[in-house]
């Protein structure tokens, strides 16, 4: 039994409630904002001694002193003075504590007067909860970090059922951008649900999307960690590794010679897979990239109309059209507004089957130009290269990096491969059971105010219906108070790092004390708040380093590759299908065949992933026998002459 | 007369004995027949509670060579030079909880304490806690009535027996009080006896004790001082008063010897801790008794710069600040906290 740290106390005018305490302690206590407390009753209520567990949201100190200008007298107004004073005031360390738990929970009384103790490891998992799911055997208990207090050193975990679903879900995690925080927490958050997730409960998967730098373009490299991490890896009983299993998409450049990536590096690219859309892909997000001004009811009746009636469906020549068009890609689109315009110009008519000609002009103008809005991601031809929708596989992170793109591809992106998962654990046909979608910037994506965006209906939709699904979003920005309220409100579990002490004033803070917040606006790296559906008041927690690359040091020890000659980047994404490719077999190849054919072949070649890649590719064309052998041949087999013009020839000039 | 809740005649209990001034009040009245319960105003509290001795000029025997004037007392090499280990200092609290036929109840509340200095905080002084008594006081030959069990408690003072003189004292109720009051004052003096006397014995550092020495046998110990804040005998007559009045700050007068009948003979001095400049003749002036010796001087000497030192911190919000040390203030307000 250990000795007390404090005792209760509560006068008429701070008395102590059903939720809130107070408590002293000696000045040298290890006790802090944040640190949970236990109190002893001493008197038994329906004969059981009741125990109250809290945590410490306020601190006050102060000594006997009435008024400050007694001190300034009694030291003859020379702060120096005071440290020759032969005795210290009396001064008293202070605390208030919201009441995490009681125990009985019935009937719920005031806090009892009593003797308090620092909440030992048995301590903290009965006043967070933590009991009722981390019964042996059947734990849902996923570890988030480990909370720490004097000689208690306690892992805290968080529930799966109300992190993954389906009794909560979500987890939104705010803090200041540049400490790494957010990054880190969900990175180490995703590990250590990969590791604790019960099997019971099936498989899961992590989409994450890179919005911005490096940060998660190195997350099967292993980074650096010191042995204070390692050592709450091991407490939390996760391995210090990086992820074992991890799948990069990403588009290519507007110049579609190489992908727009930060993990580029020729070393990397084994695990890169191009991100390609074509119409067919892309013509169902139109909604993404036309904004509310230039989708009214008659372009959206054309647009729809395109989807279902004209794409993937041979229409034949009528008295608008010259000729019969089959339309797969945004060329054939393309061709097909230009025959119909011409036609319509050409009858002088007004409208095309009650769609009027300038609607029509209007569309064909908003659609043309996506594949340039949208270059490198979006292909002209119509070649689709797309997450592994149906074959997603277990404990697998797939990172789909549009930290390079233009805003319009980035939503495009998000809005397409999200709907996809959604469709596909609608069906049950992902391959997993559960997956997390990880976003960042969630202020840019879903924002509290401004115009209501497809991507943001899309976030909100996920919220608030994805734990049904299995479809659980771990979102981070920096300014919680600006995200829209029903995204961070549905998350089940929110995560606090270092916050900017302007977004703490706001009022979604008000309910943490002002210590609280002060501590929220100073926290080390490393150290969260954390807000779970079990914890009746937040809990700071600290948690290891991620096990995997920095964003700076991976872009510093894989360089992104520089803009290369189009053999060049040919010769880079085939080589590492097939060992005998080489860059004057790709230059060969450019010099026989049109741009657009090459990129075709190329992404036809990656996407078949063939055991013998150069045959594949070279397969994609029509064979063409090169210049200088056919004149080679011409000289060898007819070596005719050139007739000499008669000399009497009374044309000849 | 029934049974009250949260009252109970069993005297044998100490456990059952009255912990509050109110249930003091309700004890009496189940044990003695007749008695009334009584409220006194605060003024009337403060009033009994007050034994006022009429101001006396008194002639100093110096026992220092010279005659009595003042004498500069050199700074401290350091401003945290103290010998003083401990603070001792009790306290009173009189009140008439009842009345049984004119015949005024006393419920006295007595206290000591000391506390002890250790890495410059003051903490209960853990070899002798503090002292506490609550006890009855009543003239047993007037108080009809009572109970026979009320009588042989060793808490229930007789204030009606006779004196040295073999004289009772009167029926008249403020006669009772004073009687009253002296009993309970000697209770406490006994209890701050006690104390002085246990940290003389197991303590090598000087006690600071809040009041005179004189009735203690501690008085012979060079550990014991005695600090006196107030001033209703001022040993100043004829020149020394101006001497005394005139005091300045940081000094202290010539030791003289005081020797009150039936008590020990000390050696005092007075001692002005605060320039008196803008305040009344008395602000910062303090008497202070310690053992007679052969170094006298030069233990007046260094007890003065003590005493000086430890009037940092201020012991404010007192009213008595500029002569209270704030290690006396902080055992009163200990006393407060645990009575």
């Amino acid at each position: 039994m250990t000795s007390p740290l404090g005792r209760v106390v509560a006068t008429e005018r701070r008395p102590n409630t059903p939720h809130e305490f107070h408590f002293w302690t000696a000045l040298d206590s290890p006790v802090g904002i944040g640190t949970i407390v236990r109190v002893d009753g001493a008197n038994p209520v329906d004969g059981q001694i009741p125990h109250v567990y809290g945590i410490v949201v306020e601190g006050f100190s102060y000594t006997d002193l009435q008024s400050p200008m007694h001190d300034v007298l009694g030291y003859d107004g020379v702060p120096g003075n005071a440290g020759y004073a032969v005795t210290e005031r009396t001064e008293i360390r202070l605390y208030s504590a919201a009441v995490l738990r009681q125990i009985p929970d019935e009937p719920l009384q005031p806090v009892p007067m009593g003797e308090v103790f620092l909440a030992e490891q048995e301590d903290v998992a009965i006043a967070l909860r933590m009991d009722s799911y981390l019964k042996e055997g059947a734990s849902t208990g996923i570890p988030i970090g480990v909370y720490r207090a004097g000689a208690t050193d306690s892992v805290i975990y968080l529930d799966a059922d109300f992190l993954i679903g389906p009794e909560a879900a979500h987890l939104n995690i705010s803090g200041v951008s540049g400490l790494a925080t957010k990054t880190s927490a969900v990175e180490w958050l995703l590990k250590s649900v990969f590791t604790h997730f019960p099997e019971s409960k099936g498989s899961i998967a992590a989409v994450c999307f890179n919005v911005k730098g490096p940060d998660l373009c190195y997350l099967d490299l292993p980074g650096r960690i010191d042995e204070r991490d390692r050592e709450l890896y091991e407490k939390m009983g996760v391995a210090a590794e990086p992820f074992d299993r991890v799948s990069y998409f990403a588009p290519y450049t507007a110049k579609g010679f190489q992908l727009n990536t930060l993990r580029s590096n020729e070393q990397l690219t084994h695990n890169v897979t191009p991100l390609t859309w074509g119409l067919r892909e892309v013509l169902q997000f139109a909604e993404v990239l036309l904004n509310r001004d230039d989708v009214d009811a008659k372009a959206d009746a054309l647009i729809d109309f395109i989807s279902e009636r004209v794409v993937d469906t041979r229409i034949d020549a009528d008295g608008y059209l010259s000729r019969s068009h089959t339309v797969q890609s945004f060329a054939d689109l393309e061709d097909w507004f230009r025959d119909l315009l011409r036609g319509m110009e050409a009858k002088n008519s007004e409208s095309w089957r009650t769609h009027h000609i300038a609607t029509i002009r209007k569309v064909r103008n908003r659609l043309s130009n996506i594949s340039t809005r949208c270059a490198g991601l979006v292909t002209d031809s119509g070649d689709v290269s797309d997450l592994p929708f149906g074959s997603f596989e277990d404990r697998t992170v797939y990172v789909v990096d549009v930290a390079s793109l233009e805003e319009d591809a980035q939503d495009l992106i998000f809005a397409r491969v999200v709907s996809k998962l959604r469709e596909h654990l609608e069906r049950r046909t992902l391959g997993v059971s559960h997956l997390i979608v990880f976003v960042d910037e969630l202020n840019k994506y879903a924002p509290g105010d401004g115009q209501d965006t497809y991507v943001r209906k899309m976030l909100l939709d996920i919220s608030e219906r994805g734990r049904y699904l299995g479809l659980v979003l771990f979102s981070a920005q920096q300014f919680r108070s600006q995200v829209h309220r029903r995204v961070v409100g549905n998350s089940g579990t929110a995560l606090y790092g270092r916050m900017d002490a302007d977004e703490l004033a706001t009022p979604g803070y008000s309910v943490l004390s002002q210590a609280t917040r002060t501590k929220l606006a100073t926290l080390e790296k490393g150290q969260l708040m954390v807000r779970h559906p079990h914890f009746t008041q937040p809990i700071f927690v600290r948690f290891p380093r991620p096990m995997v690359m920095l964003g700076r040091d991976g872009a510093e020890l894989y360089p992104q590759a520089s803009e290369v000659s189009f053999e060049v980047a040919l010769y880079r994404a085939l080589r590492p299908l097939d060992d005998s490719i080489t860059v004057q077999w790709a230059a060969k190849m450019i010099a026989l065949y049109d741009e657009a054919d090459i990129m075709k072949a190329r992404n036809a070649t990656l996407l078949a992933r063939p055991a013998n890649a150069r045959g594949y590719f070279e397969s994609q064309f029509r064979r063409k026998v090169p210049v200088e052998a056919v004149a080679s041949a011409a000289s060898e087999s007819q070596k005719v002459p050139v007739r000499t013009l008669p000399v009497d020839d009374p044309y000849a000039f | 007369m029934g049974h009250r809740a949260g009252i109970d005649i069993d005297l044998d209990t100490s456990e059952r004995w009255p912990s509050s001034v109110h249930a003091a009040r309700r004890f009496i009245l189940e044990g003695i027949a007749g008695a009334s319960a009584v409220d006194e105003p605060q003024a009337e509290r403060e009033r009994i509670s007050r034994a006022d001795e009429p101001p006396v000029l008194a002639v100093p025997e110096p026992i220092e060579p010279g005659r009595f004037r003042a004498i500069d007392v050199s700074p401290a090499e350091s401003r945290r030079a103290t010998g003083f280990g401990g603070f001792l200092d009790g306290t009173q609290e009189v009140r008439v909880t009842n009345w049984c036929a004119g015949i005024p109840i006393v419920w006295g509340t007595v206290g000591a304490a000391v506390l002890s200095r250790v890495n410059r905080r003051l903490v209960a002084w853990p070899r002798l806690g503090p002292l506490a008594n609550k006890r009855y006081y009543l003239p047993f030959r007037y108080v009809t009535g009572m109970q026979p069990e009320l009588a042989v408690h060793p808490d229930v003072v007789d204030t009606g027996a006779a004196d040295s003189s073999g004289a009772f004292p009167t029926r008249h109720p403020a006669a009772l009080l004073e009687r009253a009051f002296q009993a309970v004052q000697r209770d406490r003096e006994r209890l701050e006896q006690t104390l002085a006397e246990h940290w003389c014995e197991r303590e090598s550092t000087a006690l600071y004790i809040d009041g005179s020495i004189t009735m203690s046998a501690a008085a012979s110990s060079p550990l014991a001082v005695g600090v006196i804040k107030s001033h209703r005998t001022l040993y100043a007559d004829g020149g020394a008063f101006d001497v005394v009045m005139g005091l300045k700050s940081g000094k202290r007068t010539t030791v003289f010897r005081v020797k009150p009948r039936s008590r020990q003979s000390v050696g005092s001095f007075y001692v002005r801790t605060r320039n008196p400049a803008g305040h009344d003749a008395l602000f910062g002036l303090i008497r202070v008794e310690i053992s007679e010796s052969d170094d006298i001087s030069a233990r007046a000497d260094e007890i003065t710069r003590w005493i000086i030192n430890e009037g940092s911190p201020l012991a404010m919000p007192d009213a008595r600040w500029d002569r209270m040390s704030y290690g006396i203030s902080e055992t009163d307000e200990f006393l407060r906290a645990i009575s």
